[in-house]
């Protein structure tokens, strides 16, 4: 049985991943999502929206929060899960949504993906 | 579908759902376009990327001299090369720090904190390096895990495990390999692979 480290470095490393953008064969993205939440981050801080250390501090914090509750070699961990909650944080606290646009705007997203997966 | 896989799988459209909500609400109040991340986007995976630093590297195989302003003062050095791109000390690209990798000595990077990583010069971190196992680990059992990459050091041989940081992100400058002697910048270049890099692995050989 391999733990979560050796699946990934071996994944990685043999390019059996299915199909996520990769540059000089490094694997970039797993999903088509992680790519967006990368770069609506990126491109909220380069518009000078925030400042890309207030994102990396609530990083630090959504992942310091994880390993806290998680068993750090569990199968539950997304390091662009942790990025979401930190980009959700830091647009909160700049300003660019209110809690409730953003809260609404999550129930009608979740529901549908529920719906979906149901 | 089992249920052990069923429950990834809610999460990963759940996230996707949440990423989605997020972007239309940016854009509808016109705080985003899709240009402006499409833009971005296009950036880092065609102009910054694991090509520069590779650059970087076969720059310092060949001029020992850069090699050593490379390690005293890396933006600086960096900078000094006027045909890479320019934003190479943007987002994450600045505070960078330069090791050589030696006789007696094998440098590994890692991000204990939160998977700092110099994108522009090495560009998107692979899955592995974000992950918490590998962070603990590499700090804790270095060898260990190279030789899980497939790298064994010699017990004679000092390994240093740099933990990059908001305040340093380091990258390893790997040794250069035997029999290239008369090789092109461009030729060297294609020898460094991001692994290398990082200290997971050496340059390729000729």
């Amino acid at each position: 049985m391999l733990t979560h480290f050796e699946h990934f470095a071996l994944t990685s490393m043999a390019g059996a991943e299915d199909s996520p953008p990769r540059a000089n064969g490094t694997l970039c993205f797993a999903e088509e999502w992680e790519r967006s939440a990368f770069g609506v981050a990126l491109a909220l801080a380069r518009e000078g929206h925030f400042e890309w250390e207030d994102f990396r501090r609530n990083l630090i914090a959504a992942i310091g929060d994880w390993e806290r509750t998680q068993a750090p070699d569990g199968p539950s961990w997304n390091y662009y899960e942790q990025w979401l909650s930190a980009l959700e944080a830091t647009i909160l606290q700049s300003g660019l949504a209110t809690p409730d646009e953003l809260s609404a705007r999550l129930a009608t997203a979740t529901a549908t993906a529920d719906t979906r997966s149901a | 579908m089992t249920d052990r896989f069923h429950h990834p799988d809610d999460r990963e459209a759940r996230s996707a759902a949440r990423v989605r909500a997020l972007e239309a609400l940016l854009i509808e109040k016109g705080v985003i376009t899709s240009k402006t991340v499409d833009t971005v986007l296009n950036v880092f995976e065609t102009k910054m990327g694991p090509f520069n630093g590779a650059r970087i590297v076969a720059r310092a195989w060949v001029d020992p001299a850069f090699k050593q302003r490379l390690i005293e003062d890396a933006p600086a050095a960096i900078a000094e090369l006027t045909d890479l791109p320019e934003g190479m000390a943007g987002a994450e690209g600045e505070h960078m720090r330069a090791v050589a990798n030696g006789e007696g000595v094998h440098n590994l990077v890692i991000c204990t904190l939160c998977s700092c990583y110099p994108w522009p010069v090495l560009g998107l971190p692979p899955y592995w390096y974000k992950d918490p196992t590998f962070r603990s680990r590499a700090a804790r059992e270095p060898r260990a895990v190279l030789k899980e990459f497939g790298l064994t050091v010699p017990e004679s041989t000092e390994v240093k495990v740099w933990d990059s940081s908001a305040q340093i992100r380091w990258f390893v400058i790997p040794e250069r390999p035997a029999g290239t002697e008369g090789m092109s910048e461009g030729e060297l270049a294609a020898l460094v692979t991001p692994e290398a890099m990082m200290g997971v692995a050496v340059a390729a050989s000729a």
